[in-house]
């Protein structure tokens, strides 16, 4: 065994291991993207099929509960109050969030759970904290970077600023209250019915958004607090927040 | 075509590889191709997805579910 060969067995696993490295940061950096985008569109197709048929076969009689959790203020009409939607499916879909600060043509799916397998597809919701629109703390999570990067902009994201989700009968309409605000993994108080430090101090019904800080790392976490401010049946059209 | 070691070539692994290979030039290049992005294939079907999670773009959450 000469030196020669040690010497070019030695560059060709060098020459291997960067190619490795290579083909990983384009799985990482785009691979990732393309499936997540995928996978997104296909979710929300779904959610939109699915809908579609729901909405073939609901009667007025849908709309006679969902007074008692007392609507906020311009949900008018019949039909306006949804059917609580009863418990989320775990890693399934169930809204679709739309956020124009981030894009006009932003949306995303929102999946019930937060496990990794879930975040690939879409948002995840927290499964222990409210249902969307309901009283408490509707909290969500989503990739700042990879899968699609959804909360690329986060940080851009400021008071007023519209978060609207829709679950196939109503839309929500969230207002930004407290802009992006830096914390710790550990800090689920968060994610409270009333989280604290939002400066919210009555029970009411809010939002929750946390990804990632700093984009690519994982020492802390970026949230912002919304309330929600009104809604609208999906026969109405469209809230003025995603409307131009 | 000597059966020998790797090693014990005049040349790296990647040569030998090639001089153990079937056929021709152009056949040797079909399946040198064919057997590169089966690699690329499992890589990214299975090997990438397994190792992404190590990374720490996946810790998104409050409570690290």
């Amino acid at each position: 065994m000469s030196l020669r060969v040690l010497v070019r067995t030695f560059s060709e696993l060098c020459i291997t291991v960067g190619t490795l490295i290579v083909l990983f940061v384009v799985y990482v950096l785009f691979w990732t993207g393309v499936k997540a985008d995928a996978d997104m569109n296909r979710q929300i197709e779904q959610l939109q099929n699915k809908w579609a048929k729901g909405a073939a076969r609901q009667t007025p009689a849908d709309s006679a509960q969902g007074g008692g959790s007392g609507s906020p203020a311009g949900s008018p009409g019949p039909g306006a109050a949804p059917a609580p939607p009863g418990p989320y499916e775990n890693g399934k879909a169930f809204a679709v969030m739309y956020i124009p600060r981030l894009g006009f043509t932003w949306n995303k799916p929102v999946l019930e759970g937060t496990g990794t397998e879930v975040l690939k597809k879409g948002l995840g919701h927290y499964a222990r904290t409210a249902q969307l629109g309901q009283q408490g703390n509707f909290a969500v999570a989503g990739h700042r970077r990879t899968y699609g990067d959804p909360f690329k902009d986060f940080p851009k994201l400021k008071r007023g600023d519209a978060v609207v989700l829709t679950d196939g009968t109503t839309w929500f309409t969230y207002r930004i209250d407290t802009g992006p605000y830096k914390t710790v993994p550990t800090d689920i108080e968060v994610i409270d019915p009333v989280p604290r430090k939002s400066g919210y101090t009555r029970a009411g019904r809010y939002l929750t958004l946390t990804t990632c800080e700093p984009e690519w790392g994982r020492s802390h976490r970026l949230i912002v607090w919304a309330h929600l401010d009104s809604t609208r049946p999906v026969e109405a059209g469209k809230p003025e927040a995603l409307r131009r | 075509m000597s059966v020998v070691p790797w090693y014990d070539g005049r040349d790296g692994m990647y040569s030998w590889f090639w001089r153990h290979l079937p056929g021709n030039a152009w056949v040797k290049a079909l399946i040198s191709l064919v057997l590169a992005l089966a690699v690329v294939y499992v890589l990214f079907q299975y090997v990438f997805p397994w190792a992404e999670p190590l990374l720490p773009f996946n810790d998104v959450t409050v409570d690290n579910q």
